[in-house]
């Protein structure tokens, strides 16, 4: 029986010794610094209204390493981003695929809580926004500021009951293709018709945004503000 | 006792440790496998035997095949959903079925199949048989290489060519092989055709006739060609950027679109000419018999077979109970269930029906008016304030339709395996008031109606909410099905499947024709010869969108519908904050007898789905040890 014993404890000295073997992951520090800022229009220094599903992402590669793959971060819709769990170090980033001009990759070196802005220019330029309700239905006029030369491809008023209502996060959307080169003068009206849309109900409140889609691939939507409505 | 049992402990490790010195030990064979030598001992039976496996590999989308590949369904039984569910064709009665980020991934089995042929190729010319034998072997190689990497290009754009067995010497580097252009991996597909078509026999028989023939080629060459032709033409509507694109891995010049649809009219071109090949029952004398000769085609192919049209040109046979599908269990309706505990899952969705034209307006997709002011866009449900057209039947709004959505889709009170198909939603009562997709009933003079159109939840088929094999979009589904009740055992269903036919090389000419503007007489003949047999006897011009109307409707449910919008680059448009539809039958008690209303509305319990352009391509899969280069956004 004692012996017995004795190979039990031999049992559990060898696996607590190779189960000590795996119990360090890494031994790299853990993310500690933080990366925030905006996406500011150039020209007026405003933020760069964004989508937050399916948006513009900021694309990073962290250096120091031999084929450094590509990460992204979203942006929040009104055009700022965080992300609180970065490693320290060295990154190539810039905006990608999203509502502006493209800029070249930047090298920063992300310590502590560190700020990058990025000034960028947006294709479109959404201004003079009215949305509100008028009788049973919510009426949009805006004007349109192309930046680039080329066609609009679309133009939308969306609403979701959440903030981060646009193209992608919509409950209704009331929308005209353009597919023209817009002029700064014209004004666009759209209208959502709130009886016809039965998922908008009456008395709740709801998040209004108008938005512009410029004709080149993979881009998205430029916008103004969402705008809340009780209807 | 302590020593005692050390020794025997030593005794034993030294015993197990010597016993792995065994003297050539990594020289011994395997007893469960074959060499080549024993193999092809008889090089016909061995290439015959060898020949089986690969055609079991093949990427064919049969009743097994789900978006994630074939392995996918297995752990939870073949059919349990479909590529049906991710286009507009049908909806879940239980789930929203989402295209994962992705999803379609078959490179491992893709490449395992095609190091697989290449031993065989690598092994031909040291076998012993005739040269009219190994050139027949050698195209059937090729047509199994088409179709292997047609399987792979059309889910990861331009690919490693690999044309010979890899070895391993080593030295890893020497095994990486970067991808070709997404072109020269499509001419790559096309010119392995060739040499399929060149020494593939014209007729098989007897235990051969499932192998291929060269029309079996001629047909994957169309199919192949037409979705290269299509990446070429389309790829503006959803172009995408990155390295990928910059070196020409994904995406095609639109100017070699011309090039593609003309390979394309001319592989189908020789099927069609060949004179072996026709429709099942071209000219039916009725709407009738039309649906009837639909449905039955799907049934049982084999029938198509005889006779001098043929319309089958490569099936998949199914012969072993226990080893096939199980189409016949989860999608008959609810009522046919014969005691299977999860029927009902195949939903035709209403923009599917929708498609289908009506007798009266050939050439056009009839969307189902509901109400007299005739708007089809509003799907906001019942509204007391629009008037309804009443019908006396169930069906009788479907009257005019296409005879092949009846052979598609089971409608609202026809029969089905011998029983009458229950599909109602609801009733308005004699007061006004509607219960709608609600557990109710009513005494009106003496009779008592429920909303589902029977007291019982087995004896009807549609809508009840807390049930999950109702239909929820008021269509439940027939094609492929068996007539006859089927036992409720996993696996049982045996029917086969037609995956090249002739109807399908006929639409691929049509639409090379009608998008390339090249042979617009015989485009317009193929179009309206399919036409003619589903009973329609008016014939339309030849124009894309009706080429692209009777895809979705001849060839609806044999997961073509999901390559059409993959290649066309129509997925993100159809498929953005996209809402799935129903067509509600209710029973309208304000008048007497009472008659039958019907009401598109958004489907209960279902989400909006968006399509993102990055999944046009799949994520190769092991890059950082393959060193190839990633599709863009992933």
């Amino acid at each position: 029986m004692i012996i017995m014993k004795r190979i039990q404890l031999y049992a559990v000295a060898v696996s607590m010794l190779l189960a000590s073997s795996c119990s360090k992951l890494d031994n790299y520090g853990a993310p500690d610094s933080a990366l925030y800022g905006s996406i500011l229009d150039i020209k007026t220094n405003e933020l760069v209204e964004q989508d937050i599903i399916n948006g513009t992402q900021i694309e990073f590669l962290e250096q120091g390493y031999e084929n450094p793959i590509s990460q992204y971060m979203v942006i929040k819709n009104d055009g700022t981003y965080r992300n609180n769990l970065v490693f320290s170090g060295a990154y190539d980033i810039r905006p990608v695929r999203g509502n502006c001009l493209p800029i070249d990759m930047q090298r920063i070196q992300v310590k502590g809580s560190t700020q990058l802005d990025f000034k960028v220019q947006p294709y479109i330029r959404v201004q003079n926004v009215s949305i509100q309700k008028i009788g049973t239905k919510v009426v949009a006029t805006f004007n349109l500021e192309q930046t680039v030369a080329g066609k609009v491809k679309k133009i939308g008023l969306y609403a979701h009951p959440e903030p981060i209502v646009g193209e992608p996060v919509r409950t209704v959307a009331a929308e005209q293709q353009i597919n023209t080169t817009t002029n700064i003068n014209t004004v666009y009206r759209l209208e959502i018709d709130l009886p016809a849309n039965a998922s908008l109900k009456p008395g709740k409140e709801y998040f209004f945004r108008v938005g512009a889609l410029i004709d080149v691939p993979e881009m998205k939507p430029n916008y103004a503000k969402a705008v809340r409505i009780v209807i | 006792m302590l020593q005692l049992m050390r020794k025997i402990l030593l005794l034993c490790t030294v015993l197990i440790l010597s016993a792995g010195c065994k003297k050539n030990f990594l020289d011994r064979r395997p007893t469960d496998k074959l060499d080549s030598k024993a193999l092809f001992a008889d090089p016909l039976v061995g290439t015959r035997v060898y020949m089986a496996n690969l055609y079991g590999q093949l990427p064919i989308e049969d009743f097994r095949f789900y978006d994630r590949g074939w392995s996918y369904v297995e752990w939870m039984a073949p059919s349990v959903v479909t590529t049906a569910f991710l286009t507009d064709e049908s909806i879940h009665s239980q789930w929203d079925v989402k295209l994962a980020d992705g999803g379609t991934s078959w490179w491992e089995p893709g490449y395992k199949l095609i190091r697989d042929v290449n031993l065989l190729i690598d092994l031909l010319p040291e076998l012993s048989m005739t040269e009219d034998n190994r050139k027949m072997i050698m195209s059937e190689c090729s047509f199994i290489r088409a179709f292997a990497y047609f399987g792979l290009a059309k889910r990861y754009g331009g690919l490693p060519i690999i044309k010979t067995a890899q070895k391993y010497s080593n030295n890893v580097d020497e095994l990486k092989v970067p991808r070709s252009t997404e072109k020269d991996t499509w001419d790559f597909v096309l010119s392995e055709c060739d040499k399929a078509v060149e020494s593939l026999p014209d007729v098989r028989s007897g235990d051969d006739k499932r192998r291929a023939t060269k029309w079996a080629a001629y047909a994957l060459k169309s199919r192949a060609a037409l979705y290269a032709a299509s990446i070429a033409k389309h790829w503006n509507k959803a172009p995408l950027s990155g390295e990928a694109v910059d070196k020409g891995l994904v995406g095609i010049p639109a100017a070699e679109a011309n090039r593609y649809y003309d390979e394309c009219i001319k592989a189908a071109a020789a099927i069609m000419n060949s004179g072996k090949y026709g429709l099942y029952k071209p000219t039916p004398a009725s709407r009738e018999e039309a649906a009837n000769n639909y449905t039955t085609l799907f049934q049982d192919p084999n029938a198509a077979e005889s006779g001098t049209a043929v319309e089958p040109i490569f099936i998949k046979g199914y012969a072993k109970v226990g080893e096939g599908h199980n189409y016949d269990l989860w999608y008959q309706p609810n009522q046919t269930s014969n005691g299977w505990a999860n029927p009902g899952r195949m939903n035709p969705s209403l923009e599917f029906v929708d498609q289908y034209e009506n007798y009266s307006t050939p050439g056009e997709a009839h969307p189902i008016v509901t109400t007299t002011d005739g708007d089809v866009n509003n799907y906001n449900g019942y509204d007391a304030s629009r008037t309804y057209l009443r019908f006396d039947g169930p069906n009788d709004i479907f009257k005019d339709k296409d005879a092949r959505l009846w052979g598609t889709a089971v409608l609202p009170g026809t029969t089905w395996k011998g029983k009458t198909i229950i599909i109602q939603g609801g009733y308005i009562q004699p007061d006004g008031v509607a219960k709608i997709e609600t557990d109710a009933n009513i005494v009106v003079n003496g009779t008592t109606y429920y909303t589902f159109g029977a007291a019982n939840w087995t004896d009807y088929s549609g809508f009840n909410p807390s049930n999950l094999q109702m239909t929820r979009s008021g269509f439940s589904y027939k094609k492929f099905m068996q007539p006859a009740l089927m036992p409720p055992v996993e696996r049982n269903a045996i029917t086969d499947w037609m995956e090249f036919r002739y109807a399908e090389v006929m639409l691929n000419f049509a639409e090379a024709a009608a998008e390339s503007g090249a042979s617009q007489a015989e485009g317009t003949k193929a179009l309206n010869d399919l036409r003619r047999r589903a009973g329609h006897t008016v014939d339309i011009p030849l124009t894309i969108g009706s080429v692209l109307r009777e895809r979705t409707v001849e060839l609806a449910f044999e997961n073509h519908r999901y390559w059409d919008l993959m290649r066309r680059r129509d997925f993100h448009t159809v498929f953005n904050n996209t809402s799935r539809r129903a067509l509600v039958p209710v029973l309208d008690l304000r008048v007497t007898p009472a008659k039958y209303i019907f009401i598109r509305k958004t489907a209960s319990k279902t989400v909006q789905i968006t399509f993102l352009p990055k999944w046009y391509y799949v994520s190769i899969p092991g890059i950082s040890a393959n060193g190839l280069v990633q599709n863009p956004q992933y």
